[in-house]
């Protein structure tokens, strides 16, 4: 059996950048190796100036690696006919103000080559999809933060791409914002398109991807499915609800007497701070 | 596949929109105010009473197509030194090389976009002129005809004058004139782009193309000046070759010229224009595919 053509494939990428008063280049990226196949949601954590961004770069061709290979659906991504079936959210975008986010969606798909009755069609599902259907025909100067963002997964989506990069998706994103953008990258999960973020919130990362991969200076210092890497193979959870202190305490007293299991702690779950805050002010909104 | 020609063409639309909604064409405003101004601006007149309203078509004709001239180079290098750094630093170039749109066709749409909006503000400004200098025309050969009919001038002499007085008014060469004023703006628009390419800054490249465009009224005749002096030196073929790269590179503005003749009422030849039209395509090409070269590298 054949196996598929990855999404992505980084095969040993290094990437020095020149620097003006050291004579030693700045290495950014120091032999990084991934890959990622169709359907997966990949997300590559790491520090700031640890090499993320420019990992993504490369993948687009928007840098050269100084060594190693970057390909997409196996299309060496510094050819432009890589680029047919990717969509890019950069960090912090700004698309240009004098453009309505329908006038913005219709550029971004005439550059892809469509027009006419299919792109307007597109235009309108977009809209749908990142609920900006009532701010369609306003300035993107106006947009909030948040809007940006949507507008920007939108345009990265704009020819139905099979692979979506997003940098920071939710950089400087209000959390209710920040779940909007959640959802929409599960929807695109659930479509089996194959999603490539890069993040330094942890939590967001470890919500919606199924493998990961951290940098840290340069280096790829720990990557593979979320599952296995975040599971505490020694330990057992148990959630119990209503359970009186009886219970517990017998429970306890178990656990001593097996001789083996030690009991590490008990108490109560916490919520998030993000959970409690979308439920505070979705419930104040229904309220109101 | 989307061609080459129809993405250039949406990245030009785009770059001339953004540039008519940065309200650029308020300055065809202060263009009337100046076409208006220049009908009053009437030089002390030396010549004999047959020449009496010839003077106001030199000055309406010199002051429009200087004003042309200011507006075609100020926009050509500001909205090209503009666009570039400005989608650098939105990040908005980044969305739109990470779709399948090869570097040249981003460069050239840009270009094109910026020659586009110098076009259309340049035929919008060549019939506010036509229109003016037609009327006024039309004025000065009514209140001539009248005075040389009063004297009984022979009909030769009337036929004379009347020729005299059309050929300052809007001719084909006029509109020649414009069209070389066009040309020039696109070769220092194409060089702006040249420079915005490698340059970091606007003010740079703003700066840096206006310095240019100064020397490339000079560089003709320092090179005939300091060349041929120094070409009896014995290093002939090297100062040759120097000086034929510095006309490759530098354009030689004082070609255009021409522009001044016509306003004093002589034929512009179609043959220069064509040199002219000719030159004009010459640095364009050369800047665009050395932009590209220098861009084709560029890391964002």
């Amino acid at each position: 059996m054949t196996e598929a053509t990855p999404a992505v494939e980084i095969r040993h990428l290094v990437k020095d950048f020149k620097t003006s008063f050291k004579r030693q280049p700045l290495r950014a990226v120091d032999d990084v190796s991934i890959r990622i196949m169709p359907g997966e949601v990949y997300g590559l954590i790491g520090p700031n100036g640890s090499g993320k961004s420019t990992t993504m770069k490369a993948l687009l061709g928007l840098v050269a690696p100084t060594s190693g290979e970057c390909s997409i659906f196996g299309k060496d991504s510094l050819k432009v006919d890589s680029r047919n079936e990717v969509g890019f959210l950069p960090e912090n975008p700004y698309f240009y103000k004098h453009l309505s986010g329908e006038e913005t969606l219709k550029f971004y798909g005439k550059l892809c080559g469509i027009k006419g009755a299919k792109l307007r069609d597109r235009v309108k599902e977009l809209l749908e999809l990142v609920d900006l259907e009532g701010a369609s025909h306003r300035r993107i100067g106006g947009y909030s933060k948040g809007m940006l963002q949507r507008i920007g997964l939108a345009q990265a989506l704009i020819q139905e791409p099979q692979l979506v990069i997003l940098d920071e998706p939710t950089a400087g994103v209000d959390p209710v914002g920040s779940r909007e953008i959640r959802d929409l990258i599960f929807k695109l999960r659930e479509r089996g398109i194959t999603v490539f973020l890069c993040s330094h919130l942890l939590e967001q990362v470890q919500e919606v991807c199924d493998h990961v991969g951290i940098i840290f200076r340069g280096k790829m210092v720990k990557e593979g499915r979320l599952e296995d890497l975040i599971a505490i193979e020694d330990q057992t959870e148990l959630v119990m609800k209503d359970a009186s202190p009886e219970l517990v305490a017998e429970i306890e007293a178990l656990i001593a007497k097996d001789g083996t299991a030690e009991h590490v702690r008990t108490g109560k779950p916490r919520t998030t701070l993000e959970r409690l805050f979308l439920r505070e002010t979705r419930s104040r909104e229904e309220t109101n | 596949m989307l061609s080459h020609a129809s993405r250039i063409g949406v990245i030009a639309r785009h770059a001339f929109t953004q540039l008519v909604r940065m309200k650029v064409f308020y300055f065809l405003a202060f263009f009337a105010v100046i076409l208006i101004g220049s009908n009053f601006f009437d030089l002390p007149q030396h010549e004999g009473p047959e020449s009496a309203g010839i003077n106001i078509l030199r000055s309406i004709k010199s002051w429009s197509l200087g004003a042309m001239t200011l507006f075609s180079v100020v926009l050509s290098i500001v909205a090209t030194a503009l666009l570039l750094p400005k989608d650098v630093e939105d990040r908005t170039l980044y969305t739109i090389l990470a779709k399948p749109v090869p570097r040249i066709d981003y460069l050239a749409g840009k270009l094109i976009g910026v020659l586009l909006l110098v076009f259309v503000s340049l035929a919008l400004m060549d019939v506010l002129m036509t229109g003016i200098l037609h009327l006024r025309t039309e004025m000065v050969l009514a209140d001539q005809m009248a005075v040389a009919e009063a004297r009984n001038w022979p009909a030769q002499d009337v036929a004379l004058l009347k020729s005299d007085i059309l050929a300052q008014g809007p001719t084909a060469s006029l509109q020649g004139a414009v069209f070389s004023v066009f040309l020039r703006a696109t070769i220092i628009a194409s060089m702006a782009m040249l420079i915005s390419t490698f340059s970091s800054s606007t003010l740079f490249t703003t700066i840096i193309s206006f310095l240019i465009y100064f020397v490339g009224h000079f560089q003709a005749d320092a090179r005939a000046a300091y060349f041929t002096h120094e070409a009896g030196t014995g290093d002939g073929f090297w100062l040759r070759g120097v000086a034929l790269l510095i006309s490759l590179v530098l354009p030689d503005f004082q070609l255009f010229n021409v522009i001044d003749a016509v306003i004093e009422g002589q034929v512009l030849p179609l043959l220069i224009l064509g040199k002219l039209t000719l030159i004009g395509l010459f640095y364009f090409v050369f800047y665009v595919i050395a932009s590209w070269l220098v861009f084709a590298r560029k890391e964002f």
